[in-house]
C-alpha cells in the first residue's frame, strides 16, 4: 500500500517537474536553445507569486493574473536578444547560463537569501490534502498535477491542431524551408518564449505553493529537469510530461523501497539505461528532431 | 555581428572591471559603513580582521545573519572605543559557499591583505579549509557554527558554539532526559538525518565513538521505530518520507537536519492530516518554522540562547540593547527572520571571544592570544564565561545549552529547567 | 590547428621552459618577493586548467559534449581522500589509483555510449550529465567511501627543500596541469588531433574516409577522464577536506564549459586562456567593491564575453597575436607605472580584458572567418572569389586538363577482378522497402552507371556499398570482406570511398587538410609529414591546386564537388562511389567534372556514378545498371539498357526522363 501512495504522489510530483521541463524542451526542440534562463523565470515567478500573495493577501494562485503576462514578456524579450545575437547551441547555453547568474543574484538582491515562504494564513494549500480511501493525495502536487497536466495537453492540442502550432512544427522540422512559406521565425520564436515564460510563470507559482524559497535552488534543478527533457524527447511535450511522471514515481518509490539517499543513483542510473536503450528518448515519436 | 553598440559594450565592460578594481582602495575596506569613532578614538593604524562568509550560493541564507551579526558587533566595540585603543576594521570576501573559494581568499586576507586577525566562515566545510590556512599561518581562528569538535584538531581553534566535545552524546543526552520528565515520555522515537557533516555526526557519531541520538535512543530502552537517511538539497521528495513516518506511528519525531529539512517534513505530514505528537529539530532554520503556525505549534530544538526576556533580564541591559539592535538591523536588511536566535549569538561568542584574546595579550600577536586564550579562557555576554580544554579541541563544556520550543508562535527556552522561561509543552491528550 | 611539424617541435621546448618558468615561481618565491597568496591562486587556476584541458580533449576536440566533468573530479578526489586520508596509502600511489579508476570509468562510458550507432549530441550529454548523480549517491550511501560526513585529508609529507604546503601543492598543481595541457598540445598535433577534428566536423564522413571514429573517441574520453581524475586527486587536497557536495557538484561541469568556450575550444591553448580569465575574473570581483553585485558583473562578463567571441577568444587572439599581447603588456605596464588603485592582479585582469576587446574589435583580419556551426550549406552562396577562379578549360590561367577524348578507356583487362560483390541485398527502413533483391557486380576498370527514377534506392546502395549502412538482408563482398563483419572505417580501408551529394567538407580545415586528412587514414596509412604534399597533388589532379589554403566555406558548390572527389581520391580506394556529383552545376562546369572523372578512371580507379543526367551517363559509362523501387531493372551495356522497353517505361511512365 505504501509503494503505491508512493507511486502516486511521486507520479503527481513529477507533473511539476514536467511542467519546468517542457517551456525548457520546446526551446530546445524549436528554437535551438538550451535556455538556461528558463530557471531564472521560475524563480522569479516563485518569488513574484510570494510578493504578490504576501503584501495583497490574495489567493496565491491567483497571482498567475499577474506573473503569467510578466513573464511572458521576460521570455519573450530574452527570445528577441537571443535571435539579435544568432547564438549557437552551445553558446546559447553559456549566454543563458551568464543570464542566470544574473537573474539569481538579482533575486537575491531584492529578496535577500534568506528562506521566504508565504505564511499560512495567506497559503493553505501548504498543509491541504484530499484523501480517497486510504490514499493521500497533498493539496499543492494535486494543483501541480492537474496545472501540468492541462497545460501541456492544450500545449500539445495547440501544437497539433492550430495554424500557429503546425508553423512551429514545420519551424522545428525545417527552418529554411519553413521561411519558404512564410512563415516568420522572429515573431514564432518570439511568441514560443513567451508561452514559455508564461508556462515558468506557471510552475514558479507552484514552487512557491510547497517549499520556502531561496535563491540559489534555481541551480538545483537542473540535474532532474534536464533528465525529464531528454528522457522525453527534446521538443516533445507530451513525451516530456510522460517522462516527468515516470521519473517522479521511480523516485518516490526508491525512496521508499530503500532510502531517499539512493534516489539519484537508482532515478540516473535507470534514465542511463534507458537512454541506452532507447536514444532518441523513451517518448520520442520516430524520427523526432 | 561585429555592430557598433556592441563595442560600446565591450568598453562598458572594460571600464566596469576598471572600476571594480579603482574602487577597491587598499584591502582594509571591507562591507562596513565606517563607525563613528567614539571618545578615544583610532589615532593609530586600525586593526583589520578578515574573513569569508557564504553570501552568495548554497549558505546564503545563514551567511547574512553572521555578517548582521559581526558588523553590529563591530559598530559596539568602535563605539566603545576599539580595541586596544584602536578602530577595527572588518574585511569580509563572499566565498559564495565555495570550499575551493575559501581556502584561497584566506590565503590573499592573510599574505596579501595582510589582516591582523581572522574570523571563521560559515559552515563546517569552509571552516575545516579555513582552519587549515589558518593553522598554517599561525592565526587564531574563532568560528562560529562547526560542532564536529573531533575534526577542529588545531589548538588555536576557538569555537563560539559548543555542544562539548562529544555533541553526538550530548545533544541526544539532553533531549532524552528532557523526553523523559515529561508526565508520558515518548517510548516510540522515529529518527529522520541529514548526511551532511554535523548532522550525520550527531545521529551517528564517528570513527571510535559510533555514539548518536540513534545508539543512545536505544540505550535508553527507546524504540527507533523508523530510521531514515536523506541526502542535503532541494531534490529530496517529503512525502514519502512523512507517509513512513506517520505509519510507524511514533511519539517523537527527531529529525537531524537542518535549514528548511524540518519545515518540509511538517508540511508534508500536514498534508497528510498527520501531526505528530512531538517533533525536535537539530539546527532548523527558526523563520520558516513559524511560518508554518499552528502545524509547528511545540515543536523542539537545541539552541544556547533564545530571545526570552527572562533570559535577557538576567543576562543584562547590555544584552538586551544587542538584541533589539539586531532585530533593526535585520528588518532593514529585510531578513525574514528577525530575532537573534543561535546562529546570531554564536557568531557574537565568536567576536567575544577573539576581542577577549586580544585584551588578554595585550596585542595582536597571534600566539600571545592563542595562549592568553587557553590560559585565562574568554568571556562572552550571551554564555558567560568560557574555558578552552585543548585536549577537547577547545569545545567548552555546555553551560548555556538547552532545548526551546515554539509556543503560540514563537520560540521559548523550555530546559534545563533553572534557565526556563517555560515548562515543555506536552503533546494533547 | 593543424599547425605541421614545426609548431610541435617548438612546443617541444617551449613547453619545459613555461613550466621551468612557473616552477621558479616556488621555488625562488621568497627572493622574488612573491606573496604566498599568489601561489594559493595560481593553484586554483592550475586546478581550473586541469579541467578545462581535460574536458577539452573529448568535448572541445571531437564535439562530443560532456556534462559529466564532476564524475572525474569526485572519483578521484575520493580516491585520494578514502585511500590517503583515512587509509594512510601514499599520496602519490592514490594518483596512480584516480587515473586507473577514471579510465576503467571511461572505458565504461566510452564502451557503452559510443557503440550506439543512433546516439546523439543530447544524448551523449545526458549520459554524462548522470554519471556523477549516480557516483555522488554510491559515495553518500557508502560509509566505506563518505557516508555523509565528509572526509578529511592531512598534509602530506614532502621535501623541506620544497618550502611551504602552499609550494608543495603549487608543485603537484603544476606538474599534473602542465601535463594536462601537454597532451592536449600533442593530441592536437597528431593524428589523433586530426581525427578528432574531422569527427567534430562530420562523423559520417571521417569514417567513410578511414577513420576509426570509434577507437579515436574512446581514447580522447579515457584521456580526458584520466587527467580530470588526477587534477581530483590534486583538488582534494587544494580543500584538504572531502564532501559530496563539493566534489560531485555541478559548477565543475558549468565552469569547464564555460572556460573552454570562452578560451576557445577547438584550439589547445582555449582552456588555459578560460581559466585563467574566469578564475581571476571571480577572483577580483570577491575582492571587489561590488559585493551584492559581484555576480552579476561576472554574469554580464561572461554573456558578453560569448556574445562577442562565439568562436573562443583563441581564435580571436591569433588572428592579431602582436596587438592582442601589446594590449595586453601595455595596460598593465601603464597601470603599475601610474601607481593605480588596487593591486596588481587588478591591473592583469584589466589588461586581459582590454586585451580581449582589441581581439574581438571588428576590423581587418589576417585570415578568413570559419563557419561557427558545422552545417554545410545546402546551396553555396555566391563566392567571393571571381569567376577567374573555376579552372574552365577556356581559361589559361587555370591548370590545364586533358582536352575531352573518347570515353573508353584503355581496353579492361581481360578477366577483371570483382571488387565490390552483392548477392540478395536488401534494405528495409522501418517497413519501406528500399532495397531489394539487389545482385550486381562492380569489376576493376569499370566505370558504372547508377541510374534510376527519384527513390529508387541509389543513395542507399551507395550506403551501404561504402559500409555506414549495413543490409538488412543479403550480403555485400568488398575485397572479398563481408561487410556486415567490418566497421565503415575498415570498409574504406578495403578499398571503397564515396562522394557526398550535397558536400560535406570539414569545415573547420582547409581544402588542403581536408584531402591531407583523408590521405593519412586512407587505404594506405600515410604520416603526417607526408600527408599535406601528397594532397596537394590529388588537388592538381582535380584541378583545384590553387585553392588549397582557402576554407570550404568560401567554395561554390562546383568546387567543393571536386573537393569532395579529390578527398575520396586521396584515400587510394579501389572503386569510388559518385553520389549525384554533378547535382546542381552548369553544363560547363559539368564538363570539367566529366573530365575529372575520366582521369580518375585512366589512372585505374573503378567507378560507380549515381546519375540523373542521362547524357554524362551515356558519356562516361562502361555498363548501366538501372534501379527502379529498389530492384535492379537492367544491367548491361548503356545502348542496349536505354533502349531496353522496361527502362523507358519506367523513365517516362513516372517521372518522365531528362535530356
Amino acid at each position: 500500500m505504501k509503494f503505491l501512495q508512493a507511486a502516486l504522489t511521486g507520479m503527481l510530483l513529477g507533473g511539476l517537474h514536467a511542467l519546468m521541463a517542457a517551456g525548457l524542451s520546446l526551446s530546445w526542440g524549436v528554437l535551438r536553445i538550451i535556455n538556461l534562463t528558463h530557471f531564472g523565470l521560475i524563480l522569479l515567478g516563485a518569488y513574484l507569486t510570494f510578493q504578490i500573495a504576501s503584501s495583497w493577501h490574495i489567493d496565491p494562485i491567483l497571482t498567475l493574473v499577474v506573473t503569467v503576462p510578466v513573464l511572458f514578456a521576460a521570455g519573450a524579450l530574452l527570445q528577441w536578444g537571443f535571435d539579435r545575437l544568432a547564438v549557437t547551441e552551445l553558446n546559447s547555453l553559456l549566454l543563458s547560463f551568464g543570464l542566470l547568474i544574473i537573474m539569481v543574484q538579482a533575486v537575491s538582491n531584492l529578496w535577500t537569501a534568506d528562506f521566504r515562504q508565504m505564511a499560512i494564513d495567506v497559503n493553505p494549500y501548504a498543509t491541504g490534502s484530499l484523501s480517497v480511501g486510504r490514499l493521500v493525495f497533498p493539496s499543492t502536487t494535486l494543483i501541480a498535477f492537474a496545472l501540468s497536466v492541462l497545460l501541456i495537453g492544450a500545449g500539445h492540442q495547440a501544437l497539433q491542431r492550430t495554424f500557429i502550432g503546425r508553423a512551429l512544427r514545420a519551424f522545428a522540422m525545417d527552418r529554411t524551408v519553413a521561411a519558404a512559406f512564410g512563415i516568420d521565425h522572429r515573431r514564432i520564436s518570439i511568441l514560443l518564449a513567451g508561452i514559455a515564460g508564461g508556462s515558468a510563470a506557471v510552475a514558479g507559482m507552484l514552487f512557491a505553493l510547497s517549499t520556502a524559497l531561496t535563491p540559489f535552488t534555481a541551480f538545483e534543478w537542473f540535474g532532474i529537469v534536464f533528465a525529464v527533457v531528454i528522457l522525453g524527447g527534446i521538443g516533445n511535450v507530451v513525451g516530456t510530461l510522460l517522462a516527468g511522471l515516470l521519473v517522479g514515481a521511480l523516485s518516490s518509490l526508491a525512496s521508499v523501497i530503500h532510502s531517499p539517499a539512493t534516489e539519484p543513483f537508482v532515478v540516473f542510473s535507470l534514465i542511463v539505461v534507458a537512454l541506452l536503450v532507447r536514444p532518441q528518448g523513451l517518448f520520442a515519436r520516430a524520427g523526432g528532431h | 555581428m561585429r555592430t557598433r553598440p556592441l563595442c560600446a559594450i565591450l568598453i562598458a565592460a572594460a571600464l566596469m572591471a576598471g572600476a571594480a578594481t579603482g574602487c577597491e582602495k587598499k584591502s582594509a575596506t571591507g562591507s562596513q559603513p565606517a563607525a563613528e569613532p567614539g571618545g578615544a578614538a583610532a589615532s593609530a593604524k586600525p586593526i583589520v580582521i578578515g574573513s569569508t562568509l557564504s553570501l552568495s550560493g548554497a549558505f546564503a541564507a545563514t551567511g547574512q545573519i553572521h555578517k548582521i551579526a559581526g558588523e553590529e558587533f563591530l559598530d559596539r566595540l568602535n563605539q566603545a572605543g576599539g580595541l586596544l585603543g584602536r578602530k577595527v576594521v572588518w574585511t569580509v570576501r563572499d566565498d559564495e559557499s565555495d570550499q575551493a573559494k575559501v581556502a584561497t581568499l584566506y590565503e590573499q586576507l592573510i599574505s596579501q591583505d595582510k589582516v591582523d586577525l581572522l574570523m571563521g566562515p560559515y559552515a563546517t566545510p569552509n571552516i575545516l579549509s579555513a582552519m587549515a590556512v589558518a593553522e598554517r599561518h599561525g592565526y587564531v581562528l574563532p568560528q562560529h557554527t562547526s560542532v564536529l569538535a573531533p575534526l577542529m584538531k588545531y589548538p588555536c581553534q576557538f569555537p563560539g558554539w559548543s555542544f562539548g566535545f562529544t555533541p553526538n552524546e550530548f545533544v541526544p543526552g539532553q533531549l532524552f532526559d528532557a523526553m523523559a520528565s515529561l508526565p508520558r515520555p515518548p517510548k516510540k522515537i522515529a529518527i529522520l538525518t541529514n548526511q551532511n557533516g554535523s548532522t550525520d555526526f550527531v545521529s551517528y557519531g564517528a570513527g571510535d565513538n559510533k555514539k548518536g541520538f540513534v545508539s543512545i535512543a536505544r540505550e535508553r530502552g527507546l524504540e527507533v521505530v523508523a530510521e531514515i537517511k536523506y541526502p542535503p538539497g532541494a531534490s529530496t521528495s517529503w512525502a514519502p518520507l512523512a507517509t513512513q513516518v506517520r505509519d510507524a506511528k511514533p511519539d517523537l519525531v527527531i529529525n537531524s537536519g537542518l535549514g528548511i529539512d524540518p519545515v518540509n517534513l511538517l508540511q508534508a505530514m500536514a498534508q497528510l492530516d498527520y501531526s505528530p505528537p512531538l517533533m525536535f529539530s537539530l539546527f532548523p532554520a527558526p523563520g520558516p518554522l513559524i511560518k508554518l503556525g499552528p502545524a509547528a505549534d511545540r515543536f523542539l530544538s537545541a539552541t544556547i540562547f533564545e530571545p526570552d526576556q527572562a533570559i535577557l533580564d538576567k543576562l543584562g541591559p547590555a544584552a538586551t540593547e544587542i538584541v533589539k539592535d539586531f532585530k533593526r538591523r535585520a528588518t532593514e536588511a529585510k531578513l525574514a527572520y528577525t530575532a537573534p536566535e543561535t546562529q546570531a549569538v554564536a557568531s557574537w561568542n565568536a567576536w567575544d571571544i577573539l576581542v577577549s584574546g586580544v585584551k588578554a595579550a595585550g596585542s595582536v600577536d597571534n600566539k600571545a592570544i592563542c595562549d592568553a586564550l587557553h590560559r585565562q579562557g574568554a568571556d562572552t555576554t550571551f554564555s558567560g564565561h568560557l574555558t578552552f580544554d585543548p585536549a577537547h579541541n577547545n569545545f567548552w563544556p555546555p553551560t548555556t545549552s538547552g532545548l526551546t520550543q515554539i509556543q503560540d508562535g514563537h520560540w521559548v527556552s523550555v530546559w534545563p529547567a533553572e534557565r526556563a522561561a517555560a515548562p515543555i509543552k506536552p503533546p494533547p491528550g | 590547428m593543424r599547425a605541421g611539424r614545426s609548431a610541435f617541435a617548438t612546443g617541444l621546448w617551449a613547453f619545459p621552459l613555461a613550466a621551468a618558468g612557473l616552477a621558479a615561481l616556488s621555488l625562488y618565491r621568497e627572493s622574488l618577493g612573491l606573496p604566498v597568496a599568489y601561489l594559493s591562486l595560481l593553484t586554483l587556476v592550475l586546478v581550473w586548467t586541469t579541467q578545462a584541458a581535460s574536458w577539452n580533449i573529448l568535448s572541445g576536440f571531437s564535439g562530443y559534449f560532456s556534462f559529466g566533468q564532476a564524475a572525474y573530479v569526485g572519483t578521484g578526489a575520493y580516491a585520494t581522500a578514502v585511500l590517503y586520508g583515512r587509509h594512510g596509502v601514499s599520496f602519490y600511489l592514490t594518483l596512480l589509483v584516480a587515473a586507473g579508476l577514471c579510465a576503467v570509468l571511461a572505458l565504461a562510458i566510452g564502451g557503452l555510449a559510443f557503440r550506439l550507432r543512433s546516439l546523439r549530441g543530447e544524448i551523449f550529454a545526458l549520459l554524462t550529465l548522470a554519471v556523477p548523480f549516480i557516483l555522488g549517491a554510491l559515495a553518500r550511501t557508502s560509509r566505506a567511501i563518505d557516508g555523509g560526513q565528509g572526509v578529511p585529508l592531512p598534509v602530506p609529507s614532502f621535501p623541506a627543500q620544497i618550502g611551504l604546503f602552499q609550494d608543495f601543492l603549487y608543485l603537484v598543481g603544476l606538474g599534473v596541469a602542465a601535463g594536462a595541457v601537454w597532451t592536449a598540445f600533442a593530441i592536437a598535433h597528431s593524428r589523433f588531433g586530426w581525427a578528432l577534428a574531422a569527427i567534430r566536423d562530420a562523423e559520417p564522413v571521417a569514417e567513410g574516409l578511414g577513420v576509426a571514429t570509434f577507437r579515436y573517441k574512446l581514447l580522447a574520453l579515457v584521456a580526458s577522464a584520466v587527467i580530470g581524475g588526477v587534477g581530483g586527486s590534486v583538488f582534494a587536497l587544494y580543500i584538504g577536506f572531502v564532501t559530496v557536495e563539493s566534489v560531485f557538484n555541478l559548477n565543475f561541469p558549468l565552469f569547464v564549459i564555460v572556460m573552454s568556450v570562452l578560451g576557445g575550444r577547438t584550439h589547445w591553448l582555449g582552456p588555459v586562456i578560460g581559466a585563467v580569465l574566469v578564475v581571476l575574473l571571480q577572483n577580483r570581483l570577491a575582492s571587489s567593491h561590488f559585493e551584492s553585485f559581484q555576480l552579476i558583473v561576472l554574469g554580464a562578463i561572461l554573456a558578453v564575453l560569448v556574445a562577442v567571441a562565439p568562436d573562443g577568444l583563441t581564435t580571436e587572439v591569433r588572428r592579431r597575436p602582436w596587438p592582442v599581447l601589446g594590449a595586453l603588456s601595455g595596460t598593465t605596464l601603464i597601470l603599475w607605472l601610474a601607481r593605480a588603485p588596487g593591486q596588481p592582479l587588478d591591473w592583469i585582469l584589466v589588461g586581459m580584458l582590454v586585451a580581449a576587446v582589441v581581439a574581438v574589435w571588428p576590423g581587418r583580419r589576417r585570415r578568413a572567418l570559419s563557419i561557427a556551426s558545422a552545417e554545410p550549406a545546402a546551396v553555396a552562396p555566391s563566392s567571393p572569389r571571381p569567376a577567374a577562379s573555376l579552372p574552365p578549360a577556356s581559361d589559361p590561367a587555370a591548370p590545364p586538363l586533358a582536352p575531352a577524348a573518347p570515353h573508353r578507356a584503355p581496353a579492361a583487362p581481360a578477366n577483371p577482378a570483382v571488387l565490390v560483390d552483392c548477392r540478395k541485398v536488401a534494405r528495409y527502413f522501418g517497413g519501406v522497402h528500399a532495397l531489394e533483391d539487389v545482385t550486381l557486380r562492380i569489376h576493376e576498370g569499370e566505370i558504372v552507371g547508377l541510374v534510376g527514377p527519384n527513390g529508387s534506392g541509389k543513395t542507399t546502395l551507395c550506403s551501404l556499398l561504402s559500409g555506414s549502412l549495413r543490409p538488412t538482408r543479403g550480403h555485400i563482398l568488398v575485397a572479398g570482406h563481408d561487410t556486415r563483419a567490418l566497421a565503415p572505417h575498415r570498409v574504406a580501408h578495403a578499398g571503397i570511398a564515396r562522394t557526398y551529394q550535397i558536400p560535406r567538407p570539414f569545415a573547420s580545415m582547409t581544402v588542403r587538410d581536408n584531402v591531407a586528412l583523408a590521405v593519412m587514414f586512407g587505404r594506405v596509412r600515410r604520416r603526417l609529414t607526408q600527408a599535406r604534399a601528397r594532397a596537394e597533388q590529388h588537388l592538381e589532379f582535380v584541378g583545384l591546386g590553387h585553392l588549397a589554403g582557402a576554407l570550404p566555406s568560401t567554395l561554390n558548390l562546383h568546387q567543393r564537388q571536386l573537393l569532395e572527389i579529390a578527398r575520396a581520391l586521396a584515400t587510394e580506394p579501389k572503386v569510388l562511389l559518385l553520389d549525384e556529383a554533378l547535382a546542381g552545376l552548369n553544363p560547363a562546369e559539368i564538363d570539367v567534372a566529366v573530365e575529372v572523372v575520366r582521369r580518375v578512371h585512366r589512372a585505374g580507379t573503378a567507378i560507380v556514378i549515381v546519375e540523373h543526367l542521362l547524357r554524362v551517363v551515356n558519356q562516361l559509362a562502361t555498363r548501366v545498371v538501372v534501379l527502379d523501387r529498389g530492384t535492379v531493372l537492367a544491367d548491361g551495356e548503356p545502348r542496349a539498357v536505354m533502349s531496353d522497353p522496361a527502362v523507358i517505361r519506367a523513365y517516362l511512365g513516372r517521372s518522365g526522363a531528362r535530356a
